[in-house]
């Protein structure tokens, strides 16, 4: 890494000065403001020509210091933030908080509640596949999937909007199961919802996977090998597009996963393509899952939360709840001291270290085809920045 | 690989073909309102009688959008030995530029003075326009829409199990 950016140092020398037929390097910033970043990530590149000669990603432009606020939050407050450091998979960030401080605590979670939190975890997982299946044809040229995504979208929103109040940032966990009931005859709509999302997927499905023009911009394009995806610590979809078969719902379940057969969809060659079908499929994979749940919930009577003390105090401690995020893993690490506020709560999220990936990605390809390879390693700015 | 070339080009434009025959999805916001949940986060409605100026929710606020004051008021009573002091509620507002709309205030409010209320026109061309004063957070009351009923399956609301304990007694 820092050879790399010392050579790239080096050029930077001598940007500008090329005259006659001899070509020099230049050095190319896209970001933080471009429409294919999706936010602000900064990538540093070096062209040679149309050619990527070495790529830096530069991030921090939305830091937020969501690590330090947590010090100074209480339980219930740390939903409120740790919603939003990816703002596409709001509930499955709630769910590590909570499922840290419940392990800590030594909370028991009543099962309704367990399978109501892995339903609606992946309705949002559902969700924010939708979102990466829009808006990746989109930066790739193609206007049209994201209607058929977004009309996909606008149904799930709906069910999760009707339970939880938020569209976006949920705030419907909490320290010892969920905030409070379903709504009558919402497990009824929500199967419907899903119901006609399944039928209507395969209208996205049929528009884009097998498009002339998109395999010849993706297939082949920006691949990521298995080594590699595991050395920068990648996962989620983008690590299983490369072969690498780790899912945390199957390979260490939490949630009600552990009942569950979880599908693990995997692919082997680890290009753009990949990932997208592997995003693609795995939206139906959880569709699935969450159908499932909302037949056991429907079989389960009794309370969704447990009467918690006046004030929550996780007692002096430390443990690790990690999560399969939409995006890959989530983890939580949390450290109290027995007070209200965590001493220390460390967050790994997923999209940091698969943007990492993006510095052995980008080297040798052309400028066209990193917006391809940008939009296909599936990151949130924020979720990089914390 | 697909087989034939163009036949993933051609299954896509079906999918337009068909696309086309059916009804649009285009809701047509400004001149139809949308149908929203009564749980629906949009604003945050006060009703002024019952706050006892605990200061719960300003307190909890993650990032203390609420502002209050207050004095105490002494009221004689009939009989009683000393005059009882009460606290008087002057100011109450939500300032809805640094609100992050997670309702922790609604939830810690023991006295049932905060409600949420699924409207949402109330953008502003000056930010600080968004900050509401207890008269404007009065006005949202009645656009408050009743709970929906609990899944029978599950728990019934606090406030129900309340009602019918009261009522059995």
């Amino acid at each position: 890494m820092t050879a790399a950016s010392e050579a790239s140092r080096r050029h930077e020398v001598v940007v500008g000065t090329g005259s006659g037929l001899a070509t020099s390097d230049m050095v190319l910033n896209i970001g933080p403001q471009h429409p294919s970043t999706h936010g602000v990530l900064r990538l540093r590149l070096v062209l040679d020509g149309e050619l990527v000669v070495s790529a830096e990603p530069i991030i921090g432009y939305m830091h937020r210091g969501a690590e330090k606020l947590f010090e100074v939050r209480d339980y219930r407050q740390i939903i409120v933030l740790a919603n939003r450091h990816d703002w596409l998979s709001a509930f499955s960030n709630e769910l590590g908080v909570v499922l840290a401080v419940e392990r800590l605590m030594g909370i028991e979670v009543p099962e309704r509640a367990v399978w109501l939190r892995t339903a609606l975890a992946e309705l949002n997982r559902v969700l924010n596949h939708l979102m990466f299946l829009g808006s990746y044809p989109l930066e790739i040229g193609a206007i049209t999937p994201v209607f058929y995504a977004f009309r996909e979208r606008e149904t799930l929103q709906a069910v999760m909007e009707e339970v939880s109040g938020g569209r976006m940032h949920y705030m419907f966990n909490r320290v010892g199961g969920l905030k409070e009931e379903v709504p009558a005859g919402w497990t009824r709509r929500a199967r419907e919802a899903i119901d006609l999302v399944r039928r209507r997927l395969p209208d996205l499905d049929n528009l884009i996977r097998r498009n002339d023009i998109f395999l010849a911009r993706t297939v082949g394009v920006g691949v990521l090998s298995a080594a590699d995806a595991a050395a920068y610590g990648a996962s989620g979809p983008v690590a299983r597009a490369s072969g690498l078969d780790f899912d945390l719902r199957r390979d260490e379940p939490y949630l009600a996963y552990g009942s569950l057969d979880v599908p693990v969809v995997t692919r082997t060659a680890g290009d753009c393509h990949s990932r997208f079908s592997c995003l693609l499929d795995q939206a139906y994979v959880s569709l699935d899952l969450a159908a499932q749940c909302l037949d056991r919930v429907d079989g389960l009577r009794g309370p969704v939360n447990v009467r918690l003390p006046k004030v929550v105090k996780a007692p002096e401690g430390h443990t690790y709840a990690w999560t399969e995020n939409p995006l890959g893993i989530n983890g939580y690490y949390l450290v109290s001291h027995g007070e209200k506020t965590p001493w220390r709560l460390k967050l790994r999220t997923a999209s940091y270290a698969n943007v990492q990936a993006l510095a052995t990605l980008l080297p040798g390809c052309l400028v066209p085809d990193l917006i391809a390879i940008l939009g296909s390693m599936l990151f949130v700015v924020g979720d990089i920045d914390k | 690989m697909s087989g034939v070339p163009g036949s993933g080009l051609a299954k896509g434009l079906a999918v337009t073909l068909r696309t086309m025959t059916r009804r649009s999805t285009t809701r047509q916001y400004p001149d139809v309102e949308p149908d929203l949940p009564p749980r629906s986060r949009g604003v945050i409605a006060l009703l002024e009688e019952n706050c006892t100026v605990c200061m719960l929710c300003a307190r909890e606020c993650p990032d203390w959008c609420i502002y209050i004051d207050s004095h105490k008021e002494e009221v004689v009573v009939p009989g009683a030995a000393r005059p009882r002091q009460r606290n008087v509620l002057d100011r109450f507002a939500i300032d809805f530029s640094l609100c992050m709309y997670c309702g922790i205030c609604i939830e810690a409010c023991p006295f049932d003075a905060l409600f949420w209320s699924p409207e949402f026109e109330y953008a502003e061309y000056d930010i600080r326009e968004l900050l509401h004063e207890k008269g404007r957070l009065g006005e949202w009351m009645p656009t408050v829409p009743a709970p929906p009923a609990h899944d029978p399956n599950g728990e019934p609301a606090k406030e129900e199990a309340t009602a019918a304990k009261k009522a059995a007694q």
